[in-house]
Formats: structure tokens, C-alpha cells, sequence
């Protein structure tokens, strides 16, 4: 024996492993052949490829059954489900497995619902299938938190995992739900496919995409991932200031140029229209616009995208049509959000701008479907505020039981705008 | 075994000659596959006899040609037609998945040489190709799993002047003989610093520095002329160059790669499903106590098949949300051949686990459906990439 520990390698084509103790006699190589004494011609005993295409392997301890869980971080169970993003690695789904009440998303809406139902039954089997991690957070807060230097794991009220093992739900965290059928009640997810008794689409909206502003340029902030993203290139820890072009002053737009301008950080606010929050009174934009007068915020109206491209020293420079061009370093795209709509035409759902639900019953029209928070719209119009989910929620969680429902009377919310230096009430 | 499964013994008999289009090409390609290829396919499966002659059958009356976008090579004027070429290899996978498997192989050889746009490999070339008077395949598990981020390239390319000089091996290429040529992606050599990139390329097995060497056995589909592929100093030119650089190609060709191969899961799944109707009427008072019952399976087949039919309308498609759809459908084919497969052998009791059995032969197939590349966990994992918002770099700019 050598004094140097026998080593392994692996077939990157195969998985078969050379082990250098035991040789491989077939081909001629004595046990204890080390791997650089091979001659270059030798192949792959399985394969055929040749010596270049193995690297080094280092085996993982093989768990016993009773450390199963223990030696493999990705074991079942929900202790398992881990800390870090990647992670929260679930429950296996199981073909076809009865999942009981199904919910897609993992926001207010979803959590929402999950909270009033479990409040109405102890027993019923729930499963919560989000593309994210699951933790709750109140997303209206991703647009002035940069102010109060607040991080993204700072804005967690609740880990996901905690919520689920709080509320007995499955949690099928990092899992993308991406078709259904109606007639077999099953639900399609990159982590297998489900059978429900119930599903609930409760996967909000997006951030719309603008021509001319590739998403791998412009910050679209509509989660924790990308708010904590554009904390990274703010270098807001730091003394730094970015100067930064946000497109698009509706709310969120104006919130965030508020915020960000708050923080240190130069700003140009720009939309099609000729004032920001066109939506509201004209009256309400020109105060807005007086209070950011002691601000670093530019205000560009009448701006239409032409395209945006990366400079050479990391800067954007943003292109309009009428020719201007305005360089900063860091792009916000604000233009607004759209209700994804693959997994309502696989279920054949009515659709207008959102899940077309009755407006007093909420129904969907497609039997053991519900829908409720971002994703739906009611008379054609999208629902993207906060108040009316938890209305919502009680309603379906309600039905879910077979309990007597309410009619949903769908009054237009009042909206504050979260602009510190000026707070305004929408009617 | 080779009893045909839905034909009067009349229209099996039937020759047929010269291409056809539509429904007859339909039951031309379903004469042949419950003839004479239903004869074969338990050799083909285990005794690696190769089908080359119901291959040649299969290209002579049209099924290799009808999802090309000129389509004179086989007489006809009609447009490119995706939804029937998988139509076509289905019938073919319900007889036997090794054969359907390599009718997908030369299918998309075939659009590699169409879309390269290069005169060499257009032209006579894929007209003989459409016919099946010569016989192609795809050496792009490894390519595509790289690009996917499951492993690295085993083809290397150096620059040559205007041509490239290809080394390494591929461990299995289906579809082959020494006549045969298959497409192929080497990793460019570059100086450091310069952008990676790749080249793609057609490999003519019998050309110099090509050497196929044995494979070991698999637990099906023996007789897929399965190869590994040694390429020493193998040089690339303007008369075998699909595509410089590739990554642009692939994103143009990948929907309809994985899209024709949704026929393999459609055709094992449908065999299963027939074997199961065989046996309701001695075994349905019992059959009936299991789940995946054929009414309900044929149910979801055919909702997936039309499904497919749908997407097929628009192969070259590149938007990510057809994509997602693409790979969700390759994904629910390959699910569900896997759960008939399993409930016809459930179905069929002792009498389909006889090594004589198609019925225990197709839930190798279906094995093999789900881990061949794309294979099921690979495509949830691309649907997962492909639904994660894209974001910025967070580290482009200069320390503040």
C-alpha cells in the first residue's frame, strides 16, 4: 500500500468510478494503479470515453438507515427543509398522491387562505405549492423599506417552514406549478404532479415587461429576491450613491424614487405620461411634485423607451424615442404588473386581464377551482390590493368547508400612496 | 406477436408504395409497424437486431419527410406538418419504442441538416435523408445537458484555418452503422479571456478519425445500434458545418427537438394501453379492483395528444412560455407511459411478465422514455429555470 490514500475517479459520461485500490483488471491496470500512471489511450470500461473525461470524486459518507436523515441535508421531513434559498426542500410529492386542499402561491393571498381555513378545520390536508421560498412578508413594504436600511431577511415576519409546520400545511417550496387539468384534478409542478380535491390559485401577478427594458437590465422589485438584489447594487450598507433611472411613476414607481432618493440615492422618475401618478388627481401629482422639490428626484415626462444597453463601465444608458438618452447605474423598470396566465388556459378559466371570477360569489366557473388576491379580476378590472384578500379568503375558505358564504361586495379600496415626503390617499 | 392490433389482415397485407400524406400515410406507417416490424421487435429488443429494413419501409412511404418545409424531395407541396410525423412515430412506438426511438433519431437529423441553411447538407442530401435512402441520428444528450447545466462537453474543437479539428468521444450515439452520419456539438478552444462558444456539426461515421466502439448491454432497445463514438483529429468544414456559433441554433431548433419526441411516451403509452383491452375480456372481473384503468388512461392520452397536436402548429416557436408548454408535454408523455406501461403489466398478471411478453418489454420502453435526454427530472429542471424571473447582475458595477 502507498502511503498516499488511494484515490477515485468518476466518468463524467457514465458515473462509473475508477478506484485507484482496486485497479481495473479487464484493461490491465493492477490494483493500486494511481490515476496519472494510466496511459492517455486506456477508456472507459462502461462508456468508452477516454481518461481525459474523468475528474476527481470524492464519495459522500453512504447514510446508514437510521442517519439517513441526518447525512443527507435533503432527506424528507419538514425538519429537513433547510435555511437557505435552494432549499426549504419539501416533502416528495407523490404521483397522483391525494394532496388534498391545493394552494399555488405563496404570498398574502395564499397564506391568507391557508390561515381561515385551518381556523375553520383542524384536519384537512393542505398543500402549498410556491415558487419562492414560502416566507411571509409584506411585499407593500418593498417599496420604502430601503430608507429605513431595512435587509431582506429583515422584512421576514414568518419562515415559510415555520408557517406550514404552525398551520400542519405541506409546503412545496422553490416549485413551480405550470399546468392543470380539470377534468382529472391533477396539478403539474417541477416536483411532480398532484392530484387535488381543491385547487386555489392564489399566485399573484408579475412585474409587466416593458419593450426595450431586458429584465437582465432593468430591476423589476416584486419580492424579497429582487429587493434584496437591488440593496446589493445600492451598496445601501455603504456610503455610496447610485444614480438611478426608475421607468414608470405610477405607485410603485413614485414610492421607490421616494425611498430611494431618501436613502442617498440620486433620481430620475420617468413615464409616458406628462405627471406622476397620472392615475390620480392633477392636483395631487403637483403637490407630490413641490414636496420632492427638496429631494435629489427628477421628474421626465412624456418619456417613451426606445431601448436600454450596458455601458462599458457597468452604467445603463436609457434611450428614448425622442432621441434623449439618460445614463445612471442602476435601472428600475415600474411599469406595472400582469397576471400570468399558463395555468388558468390549461384549466380553460375564464380570462380578463386576471381570473374573470364572479364578482359576489367569487366562483370561477370550473368545478373544485378557486382563485382569490392578485391573480383574479372582478367585472374586467384586476384586484392588486391588499384589503380585499383577507375578505376573500374567508369567503373561499368558507366554501371550502361547506359553510353558508357571504356575497363579496368588491368596494374599490382606498389606496395610500407611501411617498414619506408627501402621503397621499387615492379614492 | 406480430398479430397487427386494429387492422383487417387485408389492409396489413396492402403494399404500399410511393409517399403518401395525411391519413394514409397514417395507415401505411401502421400496416408496416404491426407487420413486419411487430415481428421484429422482440429481437430488436433483446437480441440487438437492428430494423434497418423497416426503417428503409418507414422513409419510403413518407414518414421520415412530412415535417420538412420543402417537401418535393417526397412529391408533395403540402407544408411542413410536425403534428404528423408524430402522429407517424407513434404508430411506430406503440409496436416497438427501440424503432420509434430511432425514427425520432433520423426525424431530427433531419432538422439539423434543414435548418443549418448549409447548401451541403440541404439540397440532395436531405432529400435522400427525407426518403430514408440514407439514415441519420443525433449525438446531443451530451450537448444538451451541458447547455442545461448537468455536464460538460466530451467533444473539443480546435480552430484550423476556415475548419475546425474535432477530439474526444461520445459514450452513446443511437442510430448508427458505418454508412450513417449524426449531428454532433464540440466545445471551441479558446484563448483565455475570449467568450465560450461551440461548434455543430454532422459526423459521417465512415470519414476519417471516427471509430465506433462496443457499447455495454442495456436493459432494452438492444437493437438501436447503439455506439460509443471516438473522434481523433476529425475535421469540420464548410460540407459538414450545421451551425457556428450554436447556441442561437439551439434555441431556434430546441422546441421542435423535444417536441418529436413526445411521439416515443404517446406510441409506448398507447401500446399499454392496447395490451390492457386485450386482456378485459378474460380478466376484466378482476382488472377492474385496479387503478389507471385503459378508459381512463386512453382519456388522458388523448387530451395530452391533442394538446400536442396544438403546439405541433407552431414547432419553431422560441417564446418561453411555449417552450414551458413543450417540455410539459414531453414531461406528461413520458409520466404517463410510464404508468401505463406499469398498469398493463398490473393488467396482464403472469401472462405479461413472460419474457415473451411486449407487455413487460414496454415498461422498459417507458424506462426508457423517461431517462432518455430530456430526461423527466431534466425537464423539470428546465421549466423551473425557465420560470424564475430573470434578474441583473448584482456585481457589473465598479466598487463604489
Amino acid at each position: 500500500m502507498s502511503r498516499l490514500e488511494f484515490r477515485q475517479f468518476i466518468c463524467r459520461a457514465c458515473g462509473l468510478i475508477y478506484d485507484e485500490a482496486q485497479g481495473d483488471e479487464d484493461s490491465g491496470l493492477a490494483p493500486g494503479t494511481r490515476f496519472e500512471d494510466i496511459p492517455e489511450d486506456w477508456a472507459c470500461p462502461l462508456c468508452g470515453v477516454t481518461k481525459a473525461d474523468f475528474e476527481p470524486h470524492d464519495p459522500l459518507p453512504s447514510p446508514t438507515l437510521l442517519g439517513a436523515r441526518s447525512a443527507r441535508p435533503l432527506g424528507r421531513g419538514a425538519q429537513a427543509a433547510s435555511q437557505s434559498p435552494g432549499a426549504g426542500r419539501p416533502l416528495s410529492p407523490r404521483l397522483k398522491r391525494p394532496a388534498g386542499v391545493v394552494v399555488v402561491g405563496g404570498g398574502t393571498a395564499a397564506w391568507s387562505l391557508v390561515e381561515k381555513l385551518r381556523a375553520l378545520d383542524p384536519h384537512r390536508p393542505m398543500t402549498l405549492v410556491t415558487a419562492c421560498s414560502g416566507d411571509r412578508y409584506d411585499k407593500p413594504r418593498l417599496s420604502v423599506a430601503c430608507k429605513q436600511g431595512v435587509q431582506a431577511a429583515q422584512l421576514v415576519k414568518e419562515r415559510g417552514i415555520h408557517a406550514a409546520q404552525r398551520l400542519q400545511v405541506r409546503l412545496m417550496a422553490h416549485t413551480h406549478a405550470f399546468s392543470a387539468d380539470a377534468h382529472s384534478r391533477m396539478l403539474r409542478t417541477t416536483r411532480g404532479t398532484f392530484q387535488y380535491e381543491e385547487l386555489v390559485l392564489a399566485h399573484g401577478s408579475a412585474p409587466r415587461s416593458c419593450p426595450g427594458l431586458p429584465d437582465e437590465l432593468a430591476w423589476r422589485i416584486n419580492d424579497l429576491r429582487a429587493y434584496s438584489g437591488l440593496r446589493t447594487v445600492l451598496a445601501v450598507d455603504s456610503a455610496a450613491r447610485r444614480t438611478v433611472l426608475i421607468v414608470g411613476a405610477g405607485l410603485v414607481g413614485c414610492e421607490l424614487a421616494n425611498d430611494l432618493a431618501l436613502a442617498g440615492h440620486p433620481v430620475t422618475v420617468l413615464d409616458v405620461a406628462d405627471r406622476p401618478l397620472a392615475m390620480a388627481q392633477p392636483e395631487q401629482s403637483q403637490a407630490l411634485l413641490s414636496a420632492w422639490a427638496g429631494l435629489p428626484i427628477a421628474f421626465v415626462g412624456h418619456a417613451q423607451v426606445q431601448q436600454a444597453r450596458r455601458l462599458g463601465n457597468g452604467r445603463t444608458a436609457l434611450e428614448l424615442r425622442d432621441g434623449r438618452t439618460l445614463e445612471g447605474d442602476v435601472l428600475v423598470s415600474a411599469v406595472g404588473l400582469s397576471t400570468p396566465s399558463q395555468l388558468a388556459r390549461s384549466l380553460g378559466l375564464d380570462w380578463a386581464d386576471g381570473i374573470a371570477v364572479d364578482p359576489q360569489t367569487l366562483l370561477t366557473g370550473v368545478a373544485h377551482v378557486h382563485a382569490l388576491g392578485d391573480c383574479i379580476s372582478l367585472n374586467g378590472r384586476a384586484q392588486r390590493f391588499i384589503e380585499p384578500i383577507h375578505r376573500q379568503a374567508r369567503l373561499l375558505a368558507a366554501r371550502l368547508c361547506g359553510e353558508a358564504v357571504e356575497t363579496y361586495e368588491s368596494a374599490p379600496p382606498v389606496v395610500r400612496v407611501k411617498t414619506s415626503s408627501m402621503p397621499l390617499t387615492l379614492a | 406477436m406480430g398479430a397487427p392490433m386494429d387492422l383487417p389482415p387485408a389492409m396489413t397485407a396492402r403494399a404500399t408504395s410511393g409517399f403518401l400524406d395525411g391519413d394514409d400515410l397514417l395507415a401505411a406507417v401502421r400496416t408496416i409497424a404491426q407487420g413486419p416490424l411487430a415481428e421484429v421487435a422482440p429481437d430488436c429488443d433483446q437480441k440487438g437486431v437492428y430494423p434497418e429494413s423497416v426503417l428503409r419501409q418507414l422513409g419510403a412511404v413518407g414518414a421520415m419527410g412530412v415535417h420538412h418545409g420543402d417537401r418535393s424531395a417526397l412529391g408533395q407541396t403540402a407544408a411542413a406538418d410536425f403534428g404528423l410525423a408524430i402522429r407517424a412515430a407513434a404508430e411506430v412506438s406503440r409496436v416497438c419504442g427501440a424503432t420509434g426511438f430511432m425514427l425520432w433519431c433520423h426525424q431530427v437529423c433531419g432538422v439539423y441538416m434543414e435548418q443549418s441553411g448549409n447548401p451541403h447538407l440541404g439540397g440532395k442530401a436531405l432529400s435522400r435523408h427525407m426518403q430514408g435512402l440514407t439514415l441519420g441520428a443525433t449525438g446531443m444528450s451530451n450537448p444538451m445537458k451541458t447547455f442545461a447545466g448537468i455536464e460538460q462537453f466530451l467533444l473539443r474543437a480546435r480552430r484550423d484555418g476556415d475548419a475546425w479539428v474535432v477530439n474526444g468521444t461520445l459514450p452513446w450515439v443511437s442510430n448508427l452503422g458505418t454508412d450513417h452520419y449524426f449531428g454532433a456539438v464540440a466545445s471551441v478552444e479558446v484563448a483565455a479571456g475570449e467568450p465560450a462558444h461551440e461548434v455543430m456539426f454532422i459526423v459521417h461515421c465512415n470519414a476519417p478519425g471516427v471509430e465506433l466502439r462496443n457499447c455495454p448491454s442495456f436493459s432494452a432497445m438492444e437493437g438501436t445500434n447503439t455506439w460509443a463514438v471516438r473522434l481523433t483529429n476529425y475535421r469540420v468544414d464548410n460540407h459538414n458545418l450545421i451551425a457556428h456559433p450554436v447556441r442561437p441554433f439551439i434555441g431556434r431548433i430546441r422546441g421542435a427537438f423535444v417536441l418529436l419526441q413526445t411521439a416515443m411516451g404517446l406510441g409506448v403509452a398507447q401500446g399499454a394501453i392496447d395490451s390492457m383491452w386485450k386482456v378485459e375480456q378474460p380478466l376484466g372481473h378482476v382488472n377492474q379492483f385496479l387503478e389507471d384503468r385503459p378508459d381512463e388512461l386512453q382519456g388522458e392520452l388523448d387530451a395530452l395528444t391533442e394538446r400536442i397536436m396544438r403546439l405541433a402548429r407552431t414547432p419553431y416557436e422560441s417564446s418561453n412560455s411555449h417552450l414551458i408548454e413543450v417540455l410539459d408535454v414531453r414531461a406528461h408523455a413520458s409520466e404517463l407511459a410510464l404508468r401505463a406501461a406499469q398498469s398493463a403489466l398490473l393488467h396482464a398478471g403472469a401472462r405479461g411478465y413472460l419474457m415473451s411478453s411486449d407487455v413487460q418489454r414496454r415498461v422498459r420502453e417507458s424506462h426508457f422514455v423517461a431517462i432518455v435526454t430530456p430526461a423527466l427530472k431534466h425537464l423539470r429542471k428546465e421549466i423551473a429555470r425557465l420560470s424564475q424571473p430573470v434578474m441583473p447582475a448584482v456585481d457589473v458595477l465598479e466598487p463604489a
